[in-house]
């Protein structure tokens, strides 16, 4: 039987070799992807996740983390094929037009990643037809939308209107610095979240919604 | 107009001003982090091109949140504007860690290395202002007698980053080799643009950040944090 505390600690440290070494042995002890991924690797991305949030932690930490499960999770690509492991809908996100920020969002995507979504990276300065066409085309179920300026997120309000428009079923979800659950209401978003943990729980919701 | 290009000078670059830009206010980082800082810094000394452009323009207050600089009208909002009684000329600019930088940065992305690609965007910023930071004794020693404020940019304190099209536009086209994307950011990514007000009767004022009370805004939210 593995003993999950190794592969914890090496995503949670963001030790990116002793990841990729601990669940190599997870797979070779029989523990299924869904299991690896669930009771150890998101836990630990939800517990850097949270000593930021409490100033404990900081960027650098966060990113060591999620370059440590994301070298995981490639190893862990095949079996996740191999077992059928069902994906639990499709992301596509981005920064919005005008706005160059992206380490937030980044976070956001590694964590949905890790968590069993699939994630359409735009990159930043994504207009809102980008985000249609790519919501279209893979039949997304969530639009996550990122700003970090005041000066850049009222153009999530045209995005929310665009997608409404084009009369597509994803969700938006919106988070970045100066956003807030006001504003998300003010302009029809369908959630918002204020950290990479509760943009999972968010879009887990908003999928079952779907 | 005049332009300058320039190589960075040892010593410039100041953990004291990285750090707080990597979000590390009051700690230091630990020690892996502390490395990969410093190689970044070894490297920007070697590669970077520091550049800037500025002109100098009679300029002048016209309401609560619109100026006048040369021919063209500005709106930097209230909070700017609020600074700017007594400005009677202003030094408008463009400077940016140059081309080579952005190149540096674009290396990790590509790679993938987010932890270096952030160590290396958070040093561009730094790189940025050191930039706009060259112009400052070409002022001082072109108006002796005169005040002059910090740089304000477009982007910032709820000035419209829109308006980064009026104030290009009194540039020669990509000026220091930026050029402004159709949503008006600049490229290289690690460029500044803005205005110095210059007058007689201007009292200077603190840097942008503590001037505005914008409580939306990150900075705001990470001060009051």
């Amino acid at each position: 039987m593995y003993n999950y505390s190794e592969l914890y600690q090496a995503i949670l440290k963001g030790n990116l070799n002793l990841a990729k070494t601990e669940v190599t042995k997870a797979i070779e002890n029989g523990c299924a992807a869904d299991e690896i991924i669930n009771s150890c690797m998101v836990e630990a991305m939800g517990e850097i996740g949270a000593q930021f949030e409490a100033g404990k932690a900081f960027v650098p930490n966060l990113l060591l983390s999620a370059r440590a499960m994301k070298g995981a999770l490639e190893i862990l690509q095949p079996q996740m094929q191999k077992e059928n492991t069902k994906l639990l809908g499709t992301v596509v996100i981005g920064t919005v037009r005008g706005d160059l920020h992206d380490i937030g969002k980044n976070l956001v995507a590694s964590m949905l990643e890790g968590s069993g979504f699939k994630v359409l990276n735009l990159g930043s300065d994504v207009p809102a037809d980008k985000f249609i066409e790519t919501a279209k085309e893979n039949n997304a179920e969530i639009i996550c939308l990122s700003a970090l300026l005041t000066t850049t997120m009222g153009y999530m309000q045209e995005i929310v209107n665009a997608v409404k428009e084009a009369g597509i079923k994803a969700k938006v979800m919106i988070g970045g610095a100066p956003v807030t659950q006001q504003f998300a209401d003010k302009i029809g978003a369908d959630g918002y979240s204020d950290n990479a943990n509760a943009a999972v729980t968010l879009a887990k919701k908003l999928v079952s919604a779907c | 107009m005049i332009e300058q290009v320039s190589s960075l000078v040892r010593g410039e670059l100041k953990e004291k001003d990285i750090f707080p830009a990597m979000g590390y206010s009051d700690s230091i980082p630990e020690q892996s982090v502390v490395d990969m800082v410093r190689q970044v810094c070894e490297d920007a000394y070697s590669i970077c091109r520091l550049r800037f452009m500025y002109d100098i323009f009679d300029a002048e207050v016209l309401s609560k949140r619109d100026i006048k600089i040369g021919n063209t009208v500005f709106a930097p909002g209230g909070i700017i504007t609020s600074y700017l009684p007594g400005m009677t000329s202003a030094c408008l600019f463009v400077a940016t860690a140059g081309t080579e930088y952005n190149e540096y940065i674009y290396k990790f992305k590509k790679n993938g290395d987010i932890l270096t690609e952030f160590v290396a965007d958070s040093v561009g910023s730094v790189l940025a202002e050191i930039a706009v930071s060259r112009i400052i004794p070409e002022l001082e020693k072109q108006f002796p007698d005169l005040q002059h404020t910090l740089p304000y940019s477009p982007g910032y304190c709820a000035w419209n980053v829109a308006q980064q099209k009026l104030l290009f536009s009194m540039f020669p086209e990509n000026p220091c080799g930026i050029h402004l994307t159709d949503s008006c950011l600049m490229f290289p990514e690690k460029s500044v643009s803005g205005f110095m007000a210059i007058g007689k009767e201007l009292i200077p004022q603190p840097y942008r950040c503590e001037i505005c009370n914008n409580l939306k805004c990150y900075k705001n939210r990470s001060k009051k944090a």
